[in-house]
């Protein structure tokens, strides 16, 4: 992606319940896909919503732990770094940025992260 | 030709059958850091999916190079070997594996993945040139280049395949009758309560059902007619025979591995010769008291399968696998089932009159089985329940407006 799409502001902390999930919409976020915020273990995530298997959104799924399993044919993602962990997905879901400003959680469409959680500023 | 392929000197592993099962011990194999050689003979080349076939290739909506489990750089970067060929042989005690072309190949270790091949009827004209079955790519491709507005479309059985295919065809602006003497298919696989109500989606959706037996199958010029025993006859351009597999158990059972209905395998999926293990759908697991399971057909088991097979090669802990798991989609709904679904009380939840999921419990209280149609993470949540023995309030279990997530944690 060329141009830099700006953070944008998706919640306030206590809005997504643990192991829940809130879907930014593509047209909302700037990269044209929908973005599933996930909260789990008191991490926030961010990967598309789409699941790269077929066409399920990600934010329906079964969030446990530092993992996603898609509600339709079950294929588990990493939440850290997108990684498909089993088939029927063997493409990984991108990964985007997510940062807490105070009470605030803000997300970086498209700014990919690797292994990394919720990045905190003060 | 003939020639010797691979020494196998690392304890190499050829896999009989690239479908998921030899997929993923092939994957699995790699996932352990087992650096033998791995090669996979199948004679339909780079492994796929098969669930597709049925809906949303048959439909077009998905292209074929989305079947393929993996970008095709997989194998090279893996290095796992593909071989387009059938296996005609195998001597297990040698370790040699004889190909449809010629060649020969040496395995330290073999894995039987065969699958299945769709059933025959035993009746007259049940062996007709040009009747249709659909297990690969290729008889997808030719069912669907029959689907064309107006089609008729005689489809024996009412199982799985025969159902979505009936949805996907209807979709197509064919015309569908869908044959089966039972008057209400899948109950053992999802229970009553939504069998029923996803057996009558065929006729709302302007199939014409029939229950009965079917005694023949007539071709004159183009025209199929499909006799049944309730007297009535079916005309058709095309005829489907979806009456489920027969497994692949030829070459074990030339190699004097035992079978029954399927290879013979212990828990670890090994067959009754060292050498050899098998997986997937043709398989068939034998325990130590003797006692044959039932074989499943269904996509999970046969991807568990693979992965306790590469696990068992490769030497690590065997995974530990939940209750059986299994999915349909027909008509725009989307069917999961997990566990038994035959024994146990039913406990049925319903919205405005309409079974939306069905539990099965044991007298203890502990669930067994479950099914929903459209239930987003319940069959998920049910199965934690199932496998971690939770004892949940039946009245709970009932009321649609309680997510069986909370009652999962
Ligand atoms: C149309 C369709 C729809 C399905 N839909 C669903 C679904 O919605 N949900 C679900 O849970 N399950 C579904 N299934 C079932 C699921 O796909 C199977 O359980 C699974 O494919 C079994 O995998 P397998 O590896 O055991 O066998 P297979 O996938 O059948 O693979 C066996 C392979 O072995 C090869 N082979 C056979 N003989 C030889 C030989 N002599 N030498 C070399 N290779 C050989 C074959 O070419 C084949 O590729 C569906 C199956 C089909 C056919
Ligand atoms: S759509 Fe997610 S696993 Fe198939």
């Amino acid at each position: 992606m060329s141009t830099q799409i700006e953070p944008i502001k998706v919640a306030d902390v206590g809005d997504i319940e643990d192991e829940e999930a809130l879907v930014v919409d593509g047209a909302a976020n700037g990269t044209g896909r929908d973005i599933a915020v996930f909260f789990s273990d008191g991490q926030y995530y961010a990967l598309d919503d789409t699941c790269t298997h077929e066409e399920a959104s990600l934010a329906d799924g079964w969030i446990e732990g530092e993992e996603v399993e898609c509600p339709i044919h079950s294929a588990r993602f990493s939440l850290c770094t997108g990684a498909a962990l089993c088939l029927p997905a063997s493409i990984p879901a991108r990964t985007h940025k997510v940062e807490l400003r105070g009470d605030e959680i803000w997300l970086h469409p498209g700014v990919p992260v690797e292994g990394a959680v919720t990045e905190v500023t003060a | 030709m003939s020639g010797t392929v691979a020494p196998g000197a690392g304890g190499n592993v050829v896999i009989v059958g690239g479908g998921l099962a030899g997929f993923t011990t092939a994957q699995d194999l790699r996932k352990h850091g087992f650096d033998g050689r791995v090669t996979i003979v199948d004679p339909e080349g780079i492994p796929y999916d098969r669930p597709p076939l049925s809906k949303e290739y048959l439909d077009g909506s998905l292209p074929a190079a989305k079947l393929s489990f993996v970008p095709d750089d997989w194998y090279r970067d893996n290095a796992v070997e593909l071989i387009t060929d059938r296996v005609v042989a195998l001597n297990p005690d040698e370790g040699l594996l004889e190909l449809g072309g010629g060649r020969t190949v040496s395995a330290a270790t073999t894995v039987l993945a065969l699958g299945g091949r769709p059933r025959t009827l035993p009746i007259p004209g049940g062996d007709l040139p040009g009747l249709l079955t659909l297990r690969t790519k290729d008889d997808a491709d030719r069912l669907r280049d029959l689907l064309v507005p107006g089609l008729r479309l005689a489809i024996i059985g009412a199982g799985l395949i025969g159902a979505e295919v009936a949805a996907t065809a209807v979709k197509d602006g064919a015309t569908v009758t869908l044959i089966d003497p039972v008057p209400v298919p899948l109950v053992p696989l999802v229970g009553a309560e939504l069998a029923v109500r996803l057996h009558a989606m065929h006729a709302a959706h302007g199939v014409d059902v029939r229950c009965a037996m079917t005694t023949g199958i007539s071709l004159a010029g183009e025209e199929y007619t499909v006799t049944l025993n309730d007297g009535s006859s079916v005309v058709a351009d095309a005829v489907l025979v979806a009456v489920g597999i027969v497994p692949e158990t030829n070459l074990a059972e030339a190699a004097g591995l035992a079978t029954d209905q399927g290879i013979i395998v212990d828990p670890t999926q090994r067959t009754t010769h060292p050498g050899v293990y098998a997986a997937g759908d043709v398989a068939r697991i034998r325990l130590a008291d003797g006692t044959l399971i039932r074989r499943h057909e269904h996509w999970e088991s046969a991807m568990n399968a693979g992965r306790t097979v590469a696990a068992a090669i490769a030497g690590v802990p065997l995974p530990a696998h939940g209750a059986s798991w299994m999915w349909s989609d027909r008509y725009g709904v989307h069917v999961e089932s997990v566990g038994d679904l035959v024994n146990g009380t039913p406990i049925v939840r319903s919205v405005d009159g309409v079974p939306v999921a069905a539990f099965r419990m044991e007298a203890d209280g502990r669930m067994i089985g479950a099914a929903t149609i459209d239930g987003g993470t319940a069959v998920r949540a049910a199965r934690r329940i199932i496998d971690r023995g939770l004892v949940i309030d039946p009245l709970k279990l009932a009321d649609p407006s309680i997510e069986l997530k909370k009652l999962a944690r």
